[in-house]
């Protein structure tokens, strides 16, 4: 089990730096509010796609995309039946009416949504998060916020390992996991309890092995690995900066 | 006499309590997956957040709600990001309160599960307003949504309210659980965390 969805691989957006992909996915965050109109909005949702397709994980993206479909619905479903700008009604179904100034809106935030999820899917999985924390400690990110996030990520996979462990040991003991609401609720204490207090208990053990190694010095820490970062990628960081200058200004002027 | 090392905004940053903010963000995941797996209709996804808070303090606390997020926000929930503020607030409200008296019983406990839904639901409705003009996503708050707005509520009233039906038993059982599971821990452990430990310190 692992926690980050990132999806290995060699594509140009691979090789890219961390930061060069920060700088894409905020730019393309920013974006999303930025541009006016649908066309817009459509048009850099088929970038962010690109990008993904190119780093050959749009399959791998799916998925996400599917999982707030619902959401998305919710949105043509809410705005279209109860926007307060609604004036033409556009289809009826029995005794509902949805008015095209709220779908148009539903258009908009789905639009608005996917967008979202498009831009940063190009960090969550074509980035390694680990580099990504390296790639921010070394430009001046606090090397303790580092080892938090990265101790998060490898601590996550250990803990949801035991969850199993301690189900079926507390399954053993007779305490049931199915049944009435109430029931299921009054098993999630014995589940809990355990493992929350293992994990307080070690990190005792913890602090004391990372204060051996020098945990609370102040000497600046080296790196394990060398940056590399291609010469393509002050192109695509120039091409984003640049992008992101034109909406703002096109937007003042506009 | 309260020293300044009793007081509730006092600076708990030793290695021991910056060990604890990765496992409270581990522990909001766990939750997650156990309150999936019994299929309650809760999140309880912030358990470790609120517990860090009652153990370490509002900042600390209040971090572990940002790690929380942001470690979510770039590996698996992009949209976890924009919620970043309502942690941040859940644990500062926690670490304060916790530090000042209100887990000393269970009904005050219940008070500040009530106290945590409400900050959250202030916290999260601009951000649903902004986003994604009111609804939340949730079916059962987004079905409250549309009823109002259908009787001409505005939507910032009905967005609150679609917010806080969520929040309320969510929040409520995360802070009971937590103070259950506190309580249950090991007094040494929870000495050692604030500070508050004569004997030993790390």
């Amino acid at each position: 089990m692992r926690l980050s969805l990132y999806v290995p691989g060699n594509s140009w957006v691979h090789r890219l730096d961390p930061l060069t992909k920060l700088i894409m996915a905020v730019v393309a965050v920013i974006l999303v509010f930025v541009l006016p109109g649908y066309w817009a909005s459509a048009a850099l949702l088929a970038v962010s796609l690109g990008v993904l397709a190119s780093g050959g994980v749009l399959r791998r993206s799916v998925p996400v995309f599917l999982g707030v479909s619902l959401i998305a619905i919710t949105f043509f479903v809410v705005q279209g039946l109860v926007y307060p700008g609604n004036q033409h009604p556009a289809l009826t179904l029995g005794p509902v009416t949805f008015y095209q100034e709220g779908l148009l809106l539903g258009l908009k935030l789905s639009l608005r949504l996917y967008n979202i999820l498009a831009a940063t899917l190009v960090l969550i999985l074509l980035t390694n998060p680990s580099d990504l924390v390296e790639s921010l400690v070394r430009r001046g990110v606090p090397s303790r916020f580092g080892y938090v996030v990265v101790a998060v990520l490898q601590m996550i996979p250990n803990m949801a390992a035991t969850t199993g462990t301690i189900m079926d040991a507390q399954r053993s003991r007779g305490m049931e996991t199915e049944g009435s609401l109430w029931t299921r609720m009054r098993a999630f204490i014995p589940l809990m309890g355990p493992l929350v207090t293992s994990s307080l208990i070690a990190t005792e053990e913890r602090a004391l092995a990372l204060e051996v190694r020098g945990f609370s010095g102040n000497r600046k820490p080296t790196f394990l690995h060398e940056e590399v970062i291609p010469p393509y990628a002050w192109a695509v960081r120039a091409l984003y900066l640049a992008a992101l200058i034109l909406a703002i200004a096109g937007r003042w002027i506009g | 006499m309260v020293s300044r090392r009793y007081s509730p905004w006092a600076l708990r940053f030793t290695t021991l309590t910056i060990v604890l903010i990765p496992v409270a963000v581990g522990i909001n995941y766990i939750g997650k997956l156990f309150a999936s797996a019994l299929k309650l209709p809760l999140w309880l996804d912030s358990i470790g957040t609120v517990l860090s808070g009652m153990l370490a303090g509002p900042w600390i606390g209040a971090i572990s709600g940002a790690v929380n997020n942001i470690v979510f926000g770039i590996t698996a929930d992009p949209i976890s990001f924009w919620y970043l503020v309502t942690s941040i607030a859940i644990g500062l409200v926690v670490g304060y309160l916790a530090f000042t008296g209100w887990i000393n019983t269970f009904g005050r406990a219940v008070v500040l599960g009530f106290v945590v839904a409400l900050v959250a639901a202030v916290v999260s409705t601009p951000l649903n307003v902004i986003l994604w003009e009111g609804t939340t996503g949730n079916v059962w708050g987004d079905a409250l949504y549309t009823a109002l707005m259908a009787k001409g509520w505005p939507v910032w009233l009905a967005s609150f309210l679609d917010e806080l039906v969520v929040d309320v038993p969510d929040k409520l059982a995360t802070v009971v659980i937590s103070w259950l599971i506190y309580r249950a821990l090991p007094k040494r452990l929870v000495g050692l965390f604030s500070g508050r430990n004569e004997v030993e310190s790390l």
